[in-house]
């Protein structure tokens, strides 16, 4: 868990670090007044990185996914719980009391 | 409802269990979780656990529900003194409550008086008049009497007033097949399957009571609803497998005098033929010995 929250925030880090470089390119290409097409190279490689590293920590940062499907073992009813509200002992089972004795 | 990764641990607990490994405490935790009705196990463990005073001071606040738990198997398995002796407890710890109160009811209807389990709950019912787990006892009473009218007409009466209620629809539906009122416990499934579509037995359940009532119109529904169930489970449930196959040849059987586009339109052989093969396929894996029977019911049921 550690590692992937330290990786989420370096890649955050990243992103963040990206956003400022394009800001500052931006207010260079005013002064030079030039149009702005796409960010620098750099830029964009840095934007790459930080992509894969939020990606990397989003995954493996929650903890284990649970399963969506409806047919898969954790989620498929096998059998519906035996209605115990309405359970009668007016059954057969009564002629055959197990040996129990309570000591307190 | 009870998960299949649910049932492996219940399963493996229960082994655990009785073959003297510990585990007694989670096992009935599990069990009143998932609301089975294993009553002989749980009185012998939760028994063995309440009589060892170690064990009962390790439980903490969870010894009074355990107590109430083994006093409900015990009432089951018709062991009225154990019973007695818990509910003695749980009266002492708690006096004058209503959760004591209802188990007491119940006591009077283990040993059969039924006039004063009527009496109690009637009782019970005049200080808190929408008290539901009093209204399924009444109807209970009913149905152990062996009146199941009555017992309808009470469940109708509760379903009016509570009706999201998924058990007591079932319990509804049960009833009705009892009697063999097939279109009423169809109505039932229906509801069941409107508030929950996911749950796979719901449909189940309702294509077994298409099938029942028969007529070439319900058993093209009830081939439907057992295909639905084999795409919730996956494949899974061999009762719905045999359903369609059985659904195939009553449809073939009955649409034997009809004029040839009818029954192009309610034969589906690929449905017919896939679900034999899925069949097989499972009983060469699970039973292999039982392999030949059923390859020769499924030829006779094509004919």
């Amino acid at each position: 868990m550690n590692l992937g929250f330290v990786v989420g925030v370096f890649g955050v880090l990243i992103l963040s670090h990206a956003a400022y470089s394009t800001i500052q390119y931006r207010g260079l290409l005013k002064i030079m007044e030039e149009e702005f097409s796409r960010p620098p190279m750099n830029v964009i490689v840095e934007l790459i990185i930080g992509l894969a590293l939020c990606m990397w920590a989003a995954l493996t940062f929650p903890g284990k996914f649970l399963s969506i499907h409806p047919d898969s073992d954790e989620n498929r009813a096998v059998s519906l719980p035996d209605n115990s509200e309405f359970m009668i002992f007016n059954h057969r089972g009564r002629l055959f009391p197990p040996q129990i004795d309570m000591k307190f | 409802m009870v998960t299949k990764t649910e049932e492996t641990e219940l399963n493996q607990l229960e082994i655990q269990v009785e073959n003297g490994g510990g585990g007694a405490w989670e096992y009935l935790c599990l069990v009143r979780k998932l609301k089975l009705r294993r009553s002989e196990k749980v009185l012998k463990h939760g028994s063995s656990i309440l009589n060892d005073p170690r064990k009962r001071s390790a439980l903490g606040p969870d010894e009074w529900t355990r107590n109430e738990q083994v006093a409900i198997a015990a009432m089951d398995c018709q062991c009225l003194d154990v019973a007695q002796k818990c509910i003695k407890v749980l009266q002492k710890k708690f006096p004058g409550s209503k959760r004591v109160g209802r188990l007491e009811a119940l006591l009077l209807e283990a040993k059969k008086l039924w006039g004063e389990a009527e009496e109690a709950y009637s009782s019970l019912l005049e200080d808190n008049p929408l008290d539901q787990a009093i209204h399924k006892r009444r109807v209970a009473i009913s149905k152990a009497l062996g009146k199941p009218s009555i017992a309808i007409e009470l469940l109708n009466k509760y379903l009016e007033l509570f009706m999201a209620d998924h058990d007591a629809w079932r319990e509804l539906a049960e009833l009705y097949l009892s009697l063999q009122m097939y279109k009423q416990a169809a109505f039932c499934y229906e509801e069941l399957i409107l508030s929950q579509p996911i749950v796979p037995l719901y449909h189940l359940a309702y294509a077994d009571v298409l099938y029942t009532i028969g007529g070439i119109e319900n058993l093209i529904s009830a081939r439907k609803y057992y295909a639905a169930t084999i795409d919730l489970t996956g494949g899974k449930n061999t009762r719905a497998l045999l359903g369609i196959c059985l659904c195939a040849s009553a449809i073939a059987q009955l649409s034997k005098g009809r004029n040839k586009e009818d029954k192009d339109a309610t034969a589906a052989p690929e449905l017919h033929s896939l679900a034999a093969a899925a069949v097989e396929k499972e009983y060469k894996q699970k039973v292999p010995a039982k392999l030949q029977l059923i390859s020769s019911v499924l030829r006779s049921l094509k004919i």
